[in-house]
Parts: structure tokens; sequence; C-alpha cells
């Protein structure tokens, strides 16, 4: 089974950054959804988890690197729920690699590849999710 | 300024007689209610028996009396109380550790006025589920419960007086071995001292009938000497080596609560399968979040539609128990009322407390004690 990936993308630089990427025409798996947010620091723990509760077998987030957030400190916010939602999936018996915050910025079309590549081939060897569906 | 020790006992001879330890407590509450420093005082009462405590708001001095007395077997917490119904009110409050730290983090959260709300602070070693300690009485005592009309908790010993005037008494451990004694989140709390309250009164160190204050705040000083000016304390000197009898009992205490709470948090820690057992258990009732003192969200999201799941099913343990400890598992103070009112028996407060324990490791943030929010919600770049 193809592994079902939902990923929260910043409007202003991982969309960018998988938009790049799809400019150069680097090939990545499709397994991944993307939703794009304007800033990370909108994703709050509940969209994770409902992401997970609806049959997603990864969960991903990009927003722009520390510093250089288009709202000067949404990256932050996000990170320190994200730290949070690490504690409380672990909780709940849900393998750490399935979640993934990264910072990708807008230029970097090749990080963005790289990372769902990986992240999608992390997620055919762990299988589906069979909890909370 | 620099914490005062005192020993204080009322001077009002019925109080003295009725309260614990001489009932300095009750006499404050007296000097605040007499000279109107207050509009109210809002303390515990016994009920029908000692198991049955019941809040109350008292605005007469004469009925101060049946607040008097120590009721370890009424769990209740003030600090919902206060925030829902008693914003616009002057109050005197007799708060245990968790009361305050509950007040405390409302404060912070502006839902509760720090200058209307005076916290008399009352040292505690922990509380007692009412229906166990009826239970535990007819086992271990052998007594009929409702032959006891006065309960103590002194040197590691829970004591009971009954109706014909004689004590029996057993130990908390060995009590808590069999399951039986304080409450779970009391066994691992660490905080037995209220030092986040204005005074913090109780009887380690003290003399017999006097009771030993802390005083941590200048309010709390204020209070304490205008009750001795105004004649309804008398107070005398805390000797050093009262103090350090005092330091030694909440050191051990201390270091008994952190057994507890690697015992309950990590050697003795339900199992993720476990928990799922747990879960399928949960009704949504919310009963566990009305109870929460920092659940006070007008519009809830566990309320919305998108967590909304088909009828007779049981709710996603991880949208429903997981959005609640995102939103205040990091300020969890570990008053155990979640665990208390569940009607399926889920022990909660566990996995509470477990994400507080997580965040404090991350970011050294103690709810109810430290004066500022919790790092989550700064708006700096941390």
């Amino acid at each position: 089974m193809e592994p079902k990936i939902v990923g929260f993308t910043c409007n202003w630089c991982t969309y960018g950054g998988a938009d790049t990427a799809g400019t150069a025409r680097l090939q990545y798996p499709p397994n991944v959804r993307l939703i794009r947010i304007m800033c990370s620091g909108r994703v709050n723990a509940s969209l994770i988890f409902k992401a997970f509760r609806e049959g997603a077998d990864g969960v991903f987030v990009g927003g722009c690197h520390l510093g250089d957030c288009h709202y000067d400190s949404g990256n932050y916010k996000w990170r320190r729920r994200a730290e949070l939602i690490e504690d409380i999936l672990e909780e709940f018996g849900i393998e750490k690699e399935r979640f993934r915050f990264e910072w990708i910025s807008a230029a970097e079309g090749e990080k963005f590849q790289k990372t769902m590549q990986e992240f999608t081939d992390t997620l055919k060897d762990l299988g589906p999710l069979k909890k909370f569906i | 300024m620099d914490t005062k020790h005192i020993l204080a006992r009322a001077h009002d001879k019925k109080i003295r007689e009725k309260g614990e330890c001489g009932g300095a407590v009750t006499g404050l509450f007296q000097y605040m209610l007499d000279e109107n420093i207050v509009d109210a005082i809002l303390a515990l009462r016994k009920g029908e028996d000692i198991y049955d405590g019941i809040p109350t708001l008292i605005d007469d001095s004469d009925d101060l009396l049946e607040t008097c007395g120590s009721l370890h077997c009424a769990p209740t917490m003030f600090a919902n109380i206060i925030s829902s119904h008693l914003r616009n009110m002057h109050l005197g409050v007799s708060v245990k550790p968790c009361d305050a730290m509950a007040i405390k983090e409302l404060e912070k959260r502006h839902q509760i006025n720090p200058r209307m709300v005076y916290k008399i602070g009352l040292n505690c070693g922990g509380t007692l589920n009412p229906l166990l300690a009826r239970q535990m009485i007819k086992l271990f005592y052998e007594i009929d419960p409702d032959d006891v009309i006065k309960e103590e908790i002194a040197k590691g010993k829970f004591i009971i007086e009954l109706r014909d005037g004689t004590f029996k008494e057993l130990s908390i451990d060995d009590l808590e071995e069999e399951g039986y004694g304080r409450r779970a989140n009391c066994q691992r709390c660490e905080i037995m001292i209220p030092r986040n309250a204005d005074i913090a009164s109780g009887n380690w160190g003290a003399d017999e009938g006097w009771t030993f204050i802390e005083i941590n705040t200048k309010r709390g000083e204020s209070l304490v000497e205008g009750a001795i000016q105004g004649g309804y304390l008398e107070a005398k000197n805390a000797h050093e080596k009262m103090l350090v009898i005092r330091d030694k009992i909440e050191d051990s205490m201390i270091r008994m609560a952190r057994k507890f709470r690697d015992k309950h948090l990590r050697s003795e820690y339900p199992s993720v399968e476990e928990w799922d057992e747990q879960w399928k258990r949960c009704i949504k009732c919310l009963a566990c979040r009305d109870a929460c003192p920092l659940c006070f969200c007008e519009e809830c999201e566990l309320e919305k539609d998108y967590f909304m799941e088909d009828d007779n099913c049981p709710p996603n343990p991880l949208t429903f128990q997981g959005t609640r400890l995102s939103h205040m598992g990091f300020s969890c103070i570990n008053c155990g009322q979640c665990e208390d009112v569940c009607p399926m028996d889920i022990p909660l407060s566990k996995i509470y407390h477990k994400i507080q324990r997580k965040y404090y490791r991350r970011t050294r943030f103690v709810p109810g004690i430290d004066d500022e929010l919790p790092p989550m919600y700064s708006g700096e770049k941390i």
C-alpha cells in the first residue's frame, strides 16, 4: 500500500520550494498531498492529530528557516508546538518517524525533493498506520 | 521581601479549640471579615461527616467555626469557583498548594484578579478520596466509618478520632502499599508548602497548639501584623530549631514524592497498549475538561464539528485527549480533579502530568509557581 502523506507547507517558503522543484522537473514520489497555509505558525496540534485520524500515514510540515519567517516569528511558535506534538504522539504509540517538520526555503527545490523522497521511503518501511482509523 | 516565620494562634477561645493547631488561619479569617478587609471568606466546611467537605462562602465571622478543622478527605478545588462565580468579590481563600497553583495560573491568564484574592496557604501532605477513605477505615481500622468524628495526618500516620474519644492510627506508607491512602497525584506532588500563597501555615516544627506561619508576600505580612495588632491573633517567635525540623520534614516528603513520581510516571507507567484499553472506555462526557481548573474557554475545540465521531463510537483518543494535552497539558498542575471526576475511572492525571514533565525537561517551566506564562505562549523568537 502506498503511504499517504499530508504536507502542510507555508505559502512563502516551502510551498515555493515545492514549486521550484516542479519548475526544475525534479521528480519526487506523488504520495504527498500538499496543503498550503500562509505560515507554519498557523499549524496547531489538532490539525496534525486530525490528519492521522483521517488516515494519513505520515504528516509533514514545512516552514521558512528560523529568522526568515515572512511574519517574523510564526515559525518559532510552530517549532515550540512541534516539540510538544512529538511528545504527545509518543504517548499514543505513533512512531516518531511519521511526523516530520523541516525548514525549506522557496529556492530549495532540491531539498524539498530529497525530503519527500526520504519521508516516503521511511513510511514505506514502516507500513500503514493501523491505529486510529 | 525575605520570608518571615512566626508561630501564631487565635485569640478567640472557641476558634482556638475547634481549629487546627490553635486555629491561626481561622483567627486570620475572623480579622479579615470583622475589619472588612474582604467581602467574604471562601473555605471548606464539614457537611454530613468528615468525608464531606463543602465549599462555603462566609461573610459573617460567627459562621467561621464550621470551617475549622482539617478535612483531608475532601479534595475540592477553589480556583474554578472563583474564576467562574466570584470575580467581583474581595476574597480570602484557604488554599492547598494545588489551589494556589491553579489560582496563580488563572491570574496569569487574566481569569482572576490577583488584587482581589488573599491566598491563605495550608501546608498539605495530600488528600484522600472520600469513598476510598471510608472503605479503608472499614478494612484496615475495622471501624464503622460513621463513628469517625475527626481525622489528621501527622508524622506519616493517618490518625482518626472516634465518637467515644479514642484514637486509632496507621502508617500512610502501609496503607498506600495496599492501594489506599492518599490520592495518586498527591503521592507524586512535591509542593507541600504553598510558598506561592500570601502565607503558608501548618504544624511542622510548631509547638503543640500553635500554627507555624511562613509569610511570603507583603500583603501576607500586613494581614498577619494587622491581625496581631487587632487582637485576633497571638504570636511568638519561631526558633531556628523549629525551622530546621520543618525543613527536614519537607525534604523527606519531597524525596518520597519523587520516588512515587518515578514509579507512577516511569517504572509503573501504563504501556501504550494498556492506555488503548483505557481509552476504549472514554465516553466523551467532558467532565475532565469541566473539572480542570485550567480549562476555561467559552468555546471549546473539543466540541467542534470536525471532532464529532459516529454515535456509539468512543471518541478518537488522539484527537480528543491529544488536543486537550496540546492545549493545557504543559501547564498541568497535577491537581488530579480530572481523574477524580472521570466516570470510567481512567487514570487521566498520569498522562497530563507526564506531558507536563516532558515540557519541564525541555523548558524548565513549573506551572503554578513560575511568575511567567509558559514559554509556549511567548511572542519572542525562542
